[in-house]
C-alpha cells in the first residue's frame, strides 16, 4: 500500500475577517516528509485542516491519489491521520483506553491491534505509562500519545499541526525520530512548524507567509532561493 | 461509510469512563433528585393549613353550624367566632392577612327550601395583598361548600337534585381535583410531577454539557478526522446519560410510592415507555444544544433557559395550565414537559386507560424524534466556525 | 557591569504542590544590568521560579535574597521594585491601550500627570504611536506585546521579569522584541527573561537549562558550548541514497543520530568509531563540523545528567 500524494490547486479560504489562505499551489509528493513552515497567523493550521478534509476550501480543491490513483473525498478520512495543535485527548482516560478508543473508531480487527498498538508501545517508549492517564503526561508524552492513536490506523497521510510546540528538546528529539522512522514508502507526512530551526529537519519545506505559498523544496534549495542562510531570515527578509 | 454499531458503542463506553470518573457529575445527577423530592416533598407544603378566619354567622341556625363544622373538621381553616361588625373590624386590624366569614341571614331557610335559584349565601373577605392565600381560601371554600352541600343533600333526600346541580356548576378543575385527590393533599400532586422538572432539567444540562466540553478541549477536532458518524456520536452519547437519568427517574417513583404513599392507579408500563421517551427527548435536545453553542458555558445557559424555567413555568406544575391565557395555553403545547407532566399525574392518580393520553405521548414522540434528527442534521463533520 | 553586583540570589530553592517539586533545589545569582535568561519547556518550572522570585509564590525550602532581603519576608518593599509581564495575562482585551495604562499605573499609585508623561517616553521607546484608539483587542499580537511590555515597565521598575514574552509571536516581532530587552539591559535595569524557543538564548548574557525542576546547564551560551562540546557536531550529506543504512548502522555501534531532511546529524561520538561505521559507505557521503546550538547543549546536558 503506497503512500498518498496531496495535490493542492489554487485552494483560497477565508477565516473570518482574516483571508487565512491565498491561491496556494502546492504538491506534497508521496513518501516524504514535508515541513510547512510559517510564523504564527501565516495559515499553517488552516492548511493542514483543508489536507485533512476538516475544511473546505472557498475557492480550489485538493486532491489526493495513492500510485496515480485518485482517492474520493468521501475515503480521505479513512486514509489519513491527524493530530491536533491544541490538546485533544481525554485527560481522564488513560493511554490504553485512547488506543481502544480508536481502535473501535476505525473499526480495526482485534488481532492487528495488538501488535500495531504494542509496536507502537515500544517505538515510542511509552509502554511504562500504557496505564496514566492522559492530563497525567508530560508535554512529550501527551504528543506521543496523541501520534500513536493517529498511527494505529496506518495512514497513508499523516498531518501533525506543530507538533513540538511546548515540548522540550529531547521530546521534540524523539518525536521526529518516531516521524522518520514512520514516513516511507507506506506513509506521507506533513508537519507544520513555527520553530524556524526545525525546517532542516524536513525533507522538504514548505514556505508559507501571510497565507501565500513563498516556495517549498528542498530545504537547501529553498534558503538558496531567497538567498539566506537560515530559514528565520526569510520572514525577516519579506518585511 | 455506513452507520457502525462498533463506534456508537466505543463512543458510549468512552462517555460512561468519563462519568465514572467525574465524581462532581456522578454525584449531582444522584443527589438532585433527592434534594428535588426533599425540597418539594417535605419542605415547601404549598398546602395552607389552618388559615384563620373570622366568622359571623347572622343566620344562627342549625344548618349554619353544621356548615361551619364541617369547615373547621377539613381542617384548612381556624375558626374565630365575632359577634358585632365592631368586633369584626377590630379583628381585621389587628391581623396579618386577616379573613373574615359572614353567613348571611336566611342561609339555613334557603337551603332547606332547596330553590337552585334562591341559594344559601355566605360571603368570604378575604386581604388581597396576599392573593395566594386568598385564592386559596376561596378555592378550598368551594371544596367545603360542595362537600356541605352533598351533606345537606344526605340528610334532605329530596333536595338531592339541587345539590347535583351545585355540584355541576363547579368548575371542571375543582371537580378533576376532588375526584382523584379527595384529600387536597398537595404532595400527591407535586411528587408525581417531580420526575419531569428532574429529567426536564438535568437530562438536558448533563448532554448541553458534553459535545461543548469535546469542542473545548479540542477532541472534536480529532474526533472529526476519523471515520466516525454524526448518528454514531449522537447515539453513543444518548445510552449512558439514558441510563443515568432513567436510574434517577426510578428513584423518584420508589419514593413516591413508598415514601409519601402516593397511590400508582395507571398502567406502569405506559408511564416507563412515556419515561424512555421524555427522557430521550430531553437528553437530545440538550445535545442540539451543546452541538450549535459547542462552549460549555453558553450551552449551560441556553439549558437553563429551555430546561429549568419551562419545566417550573410553562409544564402546568407551578401555574395550572388552564388557568393561563389563552395564547400561553398553546405555547406551553411546544414544550415536552407539560404533556409529560399531564401523562405522569394522571397515571399516578389516576386509572384512566392509556388510550386517553394519546395526544400527550404522541407528543413527547414527536418531540424526541425531531430532536435527535435535529442533533444529527446539526452536527458537524467539519470544523468550519 | 561589576560582575560581583548581585541583585538576585536564589539558593536551593525548593517548591513543591503535594508531592509533586516543580522547583526541585535550584541555586543561581542575577547581577545587575544583565539579561538572565531562563530556558526549558512548558512545565520545566521555569514560570513557579519567576512567581517565587516575585513573592507571589512561597518556597517550600531554600531561600530568594533580591539585593540582600528576603523575599518572602519584604515583598511590600520589593513590588514596586519588579516589573512582570505574565504570559497569561498582560492586558484587558477591552480597554483601549490608554485605559490599560491608567489602571497599571493607579495600581501603582501614580498620578495620571505621571502615567501620562511615562506612557509617552515608553510609546516612543517601543516604537508606537502615541495614540492608539483601538481596544487592546484589535491590535495584533505584536504589538499587543509590545503594549503588555511598555505597561510593565509603567512604574519603572529596576527588574523585569518577562515570562515568554515572544510565545506565538512572528520572527519579526521576535527580534524586536529582543532589541528592546538589549536597551533596556542598557538603561541598567536587570531583565530576566524565560522562553523555550532555544534560538532566543543566543541573545541572552547568561542562561540557565531547566529541565524537570533542576538545573543542567548554567552559562554564559558560548561557555555553555565550550563546555559540553569540546568537539563539534558533524553533519553527513549523501551523494547516494544510504542515509538509512547508515543510520541504521551507526545505531549498531551506539552512535546516536538525528535525521535533518537529506542528511544525519551526529552530535557526539567517538572519532574513531564514527569512521570505522562509515568505511564501507567512502564516497556516498561527507562529513563536515557544525557549530552547536543551544539546542544540542540542552539535549546533552540532559543526557548527562540521565547517565550520571
Amino acid at each position: 500500500m503506497p503512500a498518498l500524494r496531496a495535490q493542492v490547486h489554487g485552494v483560497s479560504k477565508k477565516m473570518g475577517r482574516a483571508q487565512a489562505l491565498k491561491q496556494v499551489d502546492d504538491g506534497f509528493g508521496a513518501g516524504q516528509v514535508h515541513g510547512i513552515i510559517g510564523p504564527n497567523g501565516a495559515g499553517k493550521t488552516t492548511l493542514i485542516r483543508v489536507l485533512a478534509g476538516l475544511l473546505h476550501p472557498d475557492e480550489g480543491r485538493v486532491e489526493y491519489d495513492e500510485a496515480e490513483k485518485l482517492i474520493s473525498a468521501a475515503d480521505v478520512k479513512r486514509v489519513t491521520g491527524y493530530f491536533p495543535q491544541e490538546p485533544s485527548l481525554y485527560p481522564d482516560l488513560t493511554c490504553r483506553e485512547h488506543l481502544e478508543f480508536f481502535r473501535d473508531l476505525y473499526d480495526l480487527p482485534q488481532a492487528p491491534f495488538e501488535h500495531r498498538a504494542e509496536e507502537l508501545l515500544h517505538a515510542t517508549g511509552m509502554a511504562p505509562f500504557a496505564d496514566r492517564p492522559a492530563g497525567k503526561l508530560s508535554g512529550g508524552m501527551y504528543k506521543k500519545l496523541g501520534l500513536m492513536c493517529v498511527l494505529l490506523n496506518r495512514p497513508k497521510l499523516l498531518l501533525l499541526d506543530e507538533p513540538t510546540v511546548g515540548v522540550d528538546p529531547v521530546s521534540r528529539q524523539e518525536l521526529w525520530d518516531l516521524v522518520y522512522s514512520f514516513a516511507g514508502e507506506e506513509m506521507t507526512v506533513i508537519v507544520s512548524t513555527s520553530y524556524m530551526d526545525e525546517a532542516g529537519r524536513c525533507s522538504q519545506v514548505h514556505v508559507l507567509s501571510d497565507g501565500k505559498m513563498l516556495s517549498s523544496g528542498m530545504p537547501n534549495d529553498v534558503m538558496r532561493h531567497f538567498g539566506v542562510t537560515d530559514f528565520a531570515e526569510i520572514f525577516l527578509k519579506n518585511e | 461509510m455506513n452507520f457502525s454499531w462498533r463506534r456508537a458503542r466505543s463512543v458510549a463506553y468512552k462517555e460512561y469512563k468519563h462519568i465514572l470518573r467525574d465524581p462532581f457529575t456522578l454525584a449531582v445527577t444522584l443527589i438532585l433528585p433527592l434534594v428535588f423530592v426533599g425540597m418539594f416533598g417535605f419542605v415547601i407544603d404549598l398546602d395552607y393549613k389552618h388559615m384563620r378566619v373570622y366568622v359571623r354567622d347572622n343566620d344562627q341556625t342549625s344548618v349554619s353550624r353544621r356548615f361551619l363544622q364541617e369547615m373547621s373538621s377539613s381542617g384548612y381553616f381556624d375558626l374565630k367566632p365575632v359577634h358585632s361588625p365592631s368586633e369584626a373590624d377590630q379583628a381585621l386590624d389587628k391581623n396579618n392577612s386577616p379573613a373574615l366569614l359572614i353567613i348571611k341571614r336566611g342561609f339555613g331557610r334557603n337551603i332547606r327550601a332547596g330553590n337552585p335559584e334562591n341559594p344559601g349565601q355566605i360571603q368570604l373577605l378575604a386581604d388581597g395583598t396576599d392573593n395566594v392565600q386568598a385564592s386559596i381560601m376561596g378555592t378550598y371554600l368551594q371544596g367545603v361548600v360542595q362537600k356541605a352541600n352533598a351533606v345537606f343533600a344526605k340528610d334532605n333526600p329530596e333536595l338531592s337534585g339541587g345539590a347535583e346541580e351545585a355540584a355541576l356548576s363547579a368548575g371542571g378543575q375543582i371537580r378533576s381535583r376532588f375526584l382523584f385527590n379527595p384529600e387536597l393533599n398537595s404532595r400527591w400532586f407535586i411528587v408525581p410531577a417531580l420526575s419531569t422538572i428532574i429529567i426536564g432539567f438535568l437530562a438536558i444540562v448533563l448532554t448541553a454539557l458534553t459535545v461543548a466540553k469535546e469542542w473545548e478541549n479540542g477532541s472534536m477536532e480529532l474526533l472529526l478526522s476519523t471515520p466516525v458518524r454524526p448518528a454514531e456520536i449522537v447515539l453513543g452519547k444518548l445510552v449512558p446519560y439514558f441510563l443515568l437519568t432513567f436510574f434517577d427517574v426510578l428513584v423518584v417513583f420508589v419514593l413516591a410510592l413508598y415514601v409519601f404513599r402516593i397511590p400508582f392507579l395507571g398502567s406502569f408500563l405506559f408511564y416507563m415507555a412515556a419515561c424512555w421517551v421524555y427522557i430521550t427527548g430531553a437528553l437530545a435536545l440538550g445535545l442540539v444544544i451543546s452541538v450549535v453553542t459547542r462552549q460549555q458555558q453558553a450551552a449551560i445557559q441556553f439549558a437553563f433557559a429551555v430546561g429549568l424555567l419551562p419545566s417550573f413555568i410553562f409544564s402546568g406544575f407551578i401555574f395550572p395550565i388552564e388557568n393561563m391565557p389563552a395564547f400561553f395555553q398553546y405555547f406551553t403545547a411546544l414544550f415536552p414537559q407539560r404533556w409529560f407532566l399531564h401523562i405522569s399525574r394522571t397515571v399516578f392518580l389516576s386509572d384512566a386507560a392509556p388510550l386517553t393520553l394519546a395526544t400527550a405521548f404522541g407528543a413527547i414522540l414527536l418531540f424526541a424524534t425531531a430532536m435527535i434528527l435535529l442533533a444529527v442534521h446539526k452536527f458537524k463533520t467539519d470544523v468550519e466556525p | 557591569m561589576n560582575k560581583n553586583d548581585i541583585v538576585i540570589s536564589v539558593k536551593n530553592l525548593v517548591v513543591a504542590f503535594g508531592s509533586f517539586h516543580a522547583v526541585d533545589g535550584v541555586s543561581f545569582d542575577v547581577h545587575r544590568g544583565e539579561i538572565f535568561g531562563f530556558l526549558g519547556a512548558n512545565g520545566a518550572g521555569k514560570t513557579t521560579t519567576i512567581r517565587t522570585i516575585c513573592g507571589i509564590l512561597n518556597p517550600s525550602a531554600g531561600t530568594v535574597t533580591v539585593d540582600g532581603a528576603d523575599v518572602s519576608r519584604s515583598t511590600a518593599v520589593l513590588k514596586p521594585r519588579i516589573g512582570y509581564m505574565s504570559q497569561k495575562f498582560t492586558l484587558y482585551p477591552d480597554l483601549t491601550v490608554r485605559e490599560n495604562m491608567y489602571f497599571a499605573g493607579s495600581l501603582y499609585g501614580m498620578s495620571p500627570q505621571q502615567i501620562d508623561e511615562r506612557s509617552r517616553k515608553l510609546m516612543d521607546f517601543i516604537g508606537l504611536p502615541q495614540r492608539i484608539p483601538d481596544p487592546v483587542s484589535h491590535l495584533s499580537g505584536g504589538v499587543k506585546q509590545m503594549v503588555a511590555l511598555a505597561s510593565s515597565l509603567l512604574h519603572d521598575p529596576e527588574l523585569v521579569f518577562l515570562d515568554e514574552p515572544t510565545a506565538g509571536t512572528s520572527p519579526q516581532t521576535r527580534v524586536a522584541f529582543w532589541a528592546l530587552i538589549r536597551r533596556l539591559a542598557e538603561m541598567g535595569k536587570t531583565v530576566f527573561v524565560t522562553t523555550h524557543y532555544m534560538d532566543e538564548a543566543e541573545y541572552c548574557g547568561r542562561i540557565a537549562l531547566m529541565e524537570r525542576g533542576k538545573i543542567v546547564a548554567l552559562g554564559t551560551p558560548a561557555e555553555l558550548k565550550q563546555q559540553f562540546f569540546p568537539v563539534k557536531p558533524l553533519e553527513i550529506s549523501f551523494s547516494a541514497p544510504v542515509q538509512n543504512q547508515m543510520r541504521e548502522a551507526l545505531k549498531q555501534a551506539g552512535i546516536s543520530s538525528a535525521v535533518f531532511g537529506n542528511s544525519l546529524r551526529v552530535r557526539a561520538a567517538n572519532r574513531a568509531a564514527l569512521e570505522r561505521v562509515c568505511a564501507p559507505f567512502a564516497g556516498q557521503f561527507a562529513v563536515h563540523e557544525t557549530e552547536p546550538t543551544l539546542e544540542d547543549v540542552f539535549l546533552q546536558a540532559v543526557s548527562r545528567r540521565e547517565n550520571k
